[in-house]
């Protein structure tokens, strides 16, 4: 059971480390998950100003192949306009990459555009896990510390927005959307165009979360511990932050790493349907569902939908083995099972 | 084992419901001919069409007083002996019905049926899109239409407000229009006693309150209204130029010399509709009018089976009929025994079948399931076009579409979303046109085929039509333009916003890069699904946005009248009085060669001088169609009429 | 169990009413003339008319008059497709996904439960890891993705089935197994972690003292307390997976019902809109419901509770 001991939770955090680290398929999660996170970022200089380099004339639709084919120049001069120094090792070194993936029909190179899509992929899903977190957390505890009617009235709420059907709230809201907050934006769609994406699916995941964190402080308030603190005349304000938030936070995080993987593939479902990140900004998603489109009976263009959907898929298995190991980590009563 | 086991259950509900599938699976034959649509029907009801693929079944199903010509989709002889007696001054035809026309039922064709179809395309309600091509041409017919629309207008009102509804602006501004407002004025206090079509918001939403407080007898009103608006109808409607001299014989006189009619009875809105219709006439029984003083009918009078008030089901009068339609899965067509052409029919049934993507209709293609594909609209087509040019794949054809793709201008707002619009000065609208570089865009993005876009009509179409020359890409004139126009560099242009479909996805990028590099412009990429599209379009949210037209008959201005002032389909918001006087006497010319002449004068206005569009090119649209299947031509206008085709077994 | 069964009931008919009402406030928010077929404009005064003869010029009357017609299973008219009415393309896409999606479900529970059972029972093993690891592709993998990979398979590469349409038995694997992927994944990670719980708990340490069987324990024992976090679990799956799916229906060429959740957003189509949402909502409280009752009387400790 959770204490509010410091002592204790130094010592379960400690616990908790020990106990995810034995779990060999969520640490080899997490370093997979932090050598793609470094990749993206150490890269992004270089990738944030070539993504969307096309070149007609020569590589339209090329297949990998270890030689470029488009001149280091064309590149090069993309990355004039920046005030970024380049490191010309490096961007050369970047550059020789350019056909390892092939490329795509506007012969844009699909290693360029895969790193900074998986990026932007993870951005997507973080802050969509964030608003799904505040949101699921605030609405659950507020629920619980409230009780009575209120409760019973919130509760209904989210039992009523399980009954809508997500996708088409997905849509509805992004077309009820887009206009009013793209004149928020001066009229700039990308920023806007996120913006709403983020928010749709943000809004769409928060419900479980909800009834998990009711339950949870519902129980928490019935604990000894708090009981006590609240027969000695602590406020409600005082109880949430030092006795019921420590004790919610670990099924919260839990949920939030199940979230983020979500959040990616419901993306690119989004994608799919031709409502997702708008072009030319890539995000993993777009990249599989334009490969997908891109599939016939008449030539392969395998590496289209091969190399965006190992890296959507390398992704999300290594955020998910990640969730699960912190799960497992901070729930042991499920490690103790008997080997049969 | 003990009693609960979820597995049996589950396995066990798995058999009962394949067996049941297994049971329901469809045993009917399949049809002499399979084709694909993608999408599925919009609509099988004539007046309402305005998309190819519900035309192609229309013109099977129903005849016109003309059909076209399978391989040039020229006007030829249809329903009526071809061809029909015209008048010395042009003005007058006069087309016979054949005696062997007959509907799907045995019923004989009349003309009253041809003047009933005609009719449904005219009155609001039933007639949307292709009104115009009535209004136009028809003598009467645009001052009847007009009338019937402003009449509905004001019924509407009135009759929200005998039910104490509150009315909004525009409520009050349809019922302004109309004569019946003359006798609701004196009881108003009204300080601007002339309300007309641009008139602003405040004055109307400042009349809605009024009519929303007045307490005139509405009830009264609207009767009266109503009353008098049947009482004239027939009388209006007669002055349209259509009579029925006798059942065989349809009279029609036209409002100037057309040298296109005749392509026009082939189109759908020139179908005949049976009387059987009637039947599902919506609204009162004495006048067939809605409260609304709208035409309308149950749209289920397009189904092949009746559904109440003893309708037979769709009636029509082409070599096929609707056997079966189920939705979005398949449309199965069926010879129609009392055609001419019965006998010489070789495929006895078609079916059209919807496959909503396109690569997997051609991978059906690819595996003998399907016969016919007539549009193959995919990321890959380069590669089904070069399979077509290299002569590997001889079923793949090129049909050079009458048609034209192109990026138009907002040339009329000052400010867009708070940033002031460049395209309203010419000049620098034609530096972004002569910055694309539209041979790559053709055979670099693209890559399938499709013809280089100088002008906005598709040059050698139509005969005896001397095409204007165009602009080329010229980037040195392109910047000295930007130069000229105070933006040397692209300095001070504020961000461009470029709006598309995602279908533009790649010719948009590219477009963007040209103009990024060439211009040193910043542009911002807009992509909105259709229906947004569409709504962005109308309310002029877009400096630059896709666009793409379909000539509907054979005559400049099909594509011309685009860019008329205040013409409906003018997105652009362009508006040169030259331009207009030009089309203006083009229309009162009765001299063939003179009029061509003026209207190629109108097109280099906009494709050399003020270049409210950028023609990118002319569509050059593949279609699939099996080596055992003979009769399906390549056309302009992708019709494909079934009743030459003949499949090899 | 008369009383909250009541109670349930009047509570799915509230909830019903608030789906309908939020459904309405985001249909009336969504721009655009529905009238609208093609780019060409419209007269004004026509749209005038034709709103008012939709009584879609006034939400108070639209939303009355769609609701009465909603009560009779009248929908009113599509607006998209002219030709149908909103009734009539429910009930001819709705069997046709009842059946994909049933079967799914089914196929999901037959592998799924088993998959997860194994994989609880030899945790650590390299079986274990090789099912979580093939049950987290199945969830990281997009449905197009695997719906395209399937069909190149066993309909281009090896032309054992139909590509895409409906009406045969031999329509029917591919987009039922697509369909059950996620699903499979997902029941699976449910019975194994249920499973391992239930491992853990003292009376199966106590069954496996007395003797009985390892096997028996797992399957019988064990299994009938893990069983039921997936059947909790399968109210909303099913009511989803018989709603259909978007992505399938596209890749198979299936006339579902899925692609009216997005068709009909996407063209602003109010009555399909309503119409698809207020079929999937009834569709999952009383599949809800279903399972509920069904949970009570298989564990009558936890009772039919609101």
């Amino acid at each position: 059971m959770p204490t509010s001991s410091t002592d204790n939770l130094i010592l379960n955090r400690r616990s908790r480390w020990s106990r995810f680290r034995a779990n060999r398929l969520a640490v080899a999660g997490l370093i997979v998950f932090v050598s793609i996170l470094l990749i993206v970022i150490v890269t992004l200089p270089w990738t944030v100003h070539w993504y969307n380099v096309q070149s007609l004339d020569h590589a339209v639709r090329a297949t990998p192949t270890a030689h470029p084919a488009v001149p280091y120049q064309a590149f090069n001069n993309a990355l004039q306009d920046s005030r970024l120094i380049s490191w010309p090792g490096l961007s050369r070194f970047i550059w020789q990459a350019t056909s390892w993936m092939g490329h795509d029909d506007l012969g844009r190179s699909l290693f360029h555009r895969i790193l900074p899509a998986t990026l932007l992929s993870l951005i997507i899903g973080g802050c969509a896990a964030f608003v799904a977190v505040v949101l699921g957390s605030t609405w659950g505890a507020t629920a619980a510390l409230l009780g009575g009617r209120v409760d019973a009235v919130m509760m209904r709420m989210v039992d009523v927005l399980y009954s809508l059907p997500y996708i088409l709230t997905v849509i509805l809201m992004k077309v009820a959307l887009t206009r009013p907050l793209s004149s928020l934006f001066d009229g700039h769609a990308i920023p806007a165009n996120l913006l709403i994406l983020v928010l749709a699916i943000g809004s769409v995941s928060w419900l479980t979360l909800a009834r998990v964190v009711r339950g949870q402080v519902l129980s928490l308030r019935k604990q000894p511990f708090v009981e006590a603190a609240r027969a000695n005349g602590a406020s409600t304000l005082y109880l949430l932050r030092h006795h019921i938030l420590p004790n919610v936070a670990g099924p919260i995080v839990v949920y939030a790493t199940l979230v983020v993987p979500q959040a990616i593939l419901q993306e690119s479902f989004l994608s799919f349907l031709g409502i997702g990140v708008q072009q030319p900004i890539p995000s993993l998603g777009r990249l599989a569902a334009d490969g997908v489109e891109a599939v016939n009976a008449f030539v392969g263009f395998w590496w289209l939908i091969a190399f965006p959907c190992s890296a959507l898929v390398v992704t999300l298995i290594a955020l998910n083995f990640m969730g699960d190991g912190i799960r497992d980590a901070l729930d042991p009563k499920s490690s103790q099972a008997p080997m049969i | 084992m003990t009693a609960f086991h979820p597995f049996t259950w589950v396995a066990s509900a798995l058999a009962v419901v394949v067996t049941y599938a297994y049971l329901n699976s469809t045993k009917e034959a399949p049809a002499d001919f399979r084709y694909v649509n993608s999408s599925g029907i919009h609509t099988l009801d004539p007046a309402r069409m305005s998309w190819t693929q519900d035309f192609r079944v229309a013109l099977n199903i129903w005849e016109g007083l003309t059909t076209s010509d399978p391989r040039t989709t020229k006007p030829q002889a249809g329903a009526a002996i071809f061809p029909p007696l015209v008048s010395a001054d042009q003005l007058t035809y006069i087309f016979t019905i054949r005696e062997d026309a007959r509907w799907s039922n045995g019923d004989p064709v009349l003309a009253g049926d041809f003047i009933r179809g005609w009719r449904r395309c005219m009155e609001p309600g039933t007639g949307t899109d292709y009104t115009f091509l009535f209004t136009d041409n028809l003598a009467g017919a645009a001052d009847y239409v007009s009338w019937r629309r402003k009449a509905a207008g004001a019924l509407t009102t009135l009759d929200r407000l005998r039910q104490g509804w509150e009315i909004d602006a525009q409520a009050a501004q349809s019922l302004a229009h109309h004569p019946v407002f003359e006798v609701i004025k004196p009881s108003l206090s009204l300080r601007s006693t002339i309300i007309d079509q641009h008139d602003n918001h405040s004055a109307s939403l400042g009349l809605a309150r009024q009519l929303n407080t007045s307490n005139l007898n509405w009830q009264a009103l609207y009767q009266q209204t109503f009353d008098q608006h049947v009482a004239q109808m027939d009388q209006r409607f007669s002055n349209v130029g259509l009579e029925a001299t006798d059942d065989k014989t349809l009279l029609v006189r036209l409002l100037r010399p057309c040298p296109y009619f005749l392509d026009l009875t082939s189109f759908p809105s020139f179908l005949p509709c049976h009387p059987s219709v009637e039947l599902l006439r919506e609204g009162d029984v004495d006048s067939g009018l809605t409260r609304e003083g709208l035409v309308v009918y149950d749209p289920q009078w397009t189904k092949p089976r009746g559904i109440r008030n003893g309708y037979p089901g769709l009636i029509t009068n082409g070599p096929y009929f609707v056997s079966d339609w189920k939705f979005k899965q398949r449309l199965r067509m069926s010879a129609n025994p009392f055609h001419r052409m019965f006998d010489t029919l070789n495929v006895r049934t078609i079916d059209m079948l919807v496959y909503e993507n396109t690569s997997v209709a051609i991978m059906a293609y690819e595996a003998g399931e399907v016969d016919f594909l007539p549009g193959m609209d995919v990321p890959y087509d380069h590669e089904l076009a070069r399979l077509s040019q290299t002569g590997q794949r001889r079923d793949f054809l090129m049909c050079d579409t009458f048609s034209t793709y192109f990026m138009s201008f907002n040339c009329k707002d000052e400010r867009i979303e708070d940033r002031p619009n460049p395209f309203i000065d010419a000049r620098v609208r034609k530096a972004f046109a002569l910055a694309v570089d539209k041979e790559a865009i053709v055979h670099a993005v693209l890559q399938r085929g499709d013809r280089v876009a100088t002008t906005f009509i598709p040059p050698g179409a139509l005969t005896g039509y001397p095409s204007p020359v165009g602009s080329q890409m010229d980037i040195a004139a392109a910047k000295q333009l930007l130069i000229e126009a105070g933006y040397p560099q692209g300095q001070g242009l504020p961000t461009v916003t470029l709006l598309y479909v995602p279908s533009d996805e790649r010719v948009c990028q590219a477009l963007a890069g040209m103009w990024e590099t060439h211009l040193g412009a910043r542009v911002e990429l807009r992509c909105q699904e259709t229906k947004s599209f569409a709504e962005s379009k109308a309310n002029h949210r877009f400096m630059i946005a896709r666009g793409n037209w379909y000539g509907d008959y054979y005559d400049p201005t099909t594509f011309l009248d685009c860019f008329n002032t205040g013409n409906g389909n003018n997105d652009s918001g362009y508006s040169n009085t030259a331009y207009d006087a030009l089309l203006h006497r083009a229309r009162v010319t009765t001299d063939i060669a003179q009029r061509l002449e003026l209207l190629a004068q109108a097109e280099r206005i906009i494709v050399e001088d003020d270049l409210p569009i950028i023609p990118l090119l002319h569509y050059a649209s593949p279609i699939a169609v099996k080596p055992n299947v003979s009769g399906i031509f390549p056309n302009p206008r992708l019709r494909f009429p079934f009743r030459y085709v003949s499949v090899a077994r | 169990m008369i009383r909250p069964l009541a109670r349930r009931l009047v509570w799915a008919l509230t909830t019903l009413i608030v789906v309908y009402v939020i459904t309405f406030v985001m249909v009336v928010m969504v721009p655009g003339n529905p009238f609208q077929q093609s780019d060409r404009s419209m007269p004004i005064e026509v749209e005038h008319a034709l709103r008012a003869r939709y009584s879609m010029d006034n939400n108070w009357l639209y939303f009355w008059e769609f609701l009465g017609g909603a009560v009779r299973l009248d929908f009113g008219p599509s607006f998209t497709y002219n030709d149908w009415t909103c009734t009539q393309i429910v009930s001819q896409a709705l069997p046709i996904s009842a059946m994909i999606g049933v079967l799914a479900i089914l196929f999901a529970v037959l592998v799924g439960v088993p998959l997860g059972v194994i994989s609880a029972a030899r945790r650590n093993s390299w079986l274990d890891v090789s099912i979580v690891s093939g049950v987290l592709i199945g969830i990281s993998l997009p449905t197009f993705v695997s719906g395209v990979v399937l069909l190149t398979v066993f309909a281009v590469a090896w032309p054992i089935l139909p590509i895409g349409g409906w009406g045969t038995i031999k329509h029917l694997p591919l987009p039922v197994i697509t369909l059950s992927l996620p699903f499979i994944a997902y029941i699976c990670r449910l019975t194994r972690s249920a499973m391992l719980d239930v491992l853990g708990s003292d009376y199966i340490r106590t069954a496996l003292a007395k003797g009985v069987s390892p096997h028996q324990v797992i399957w019988t024992h064990a299994l009938k307390v893990a069983f039921l976090p997936v059947l909790s679990y399968l109210g909303p799956a099913t009511a989803q997976a018989v709603t259909g799916s978007f992505v399938v229906e596209k890749v198979f060429g299936v006339p579902g019902m899925g692609q009216h959740f997005v068709n009909a957003a996407l063209n602003a189509d109010a009555g399909l809109i309503m119409s698809t949402v207020l079929v999937f909502s009834v569709l999952l409280i009383f599949l809800n419901l279903a399972i509920d009752v069904l949970y009570a009387w298989l564990d009558p400790r936890i009772g039919l509770t609101i």
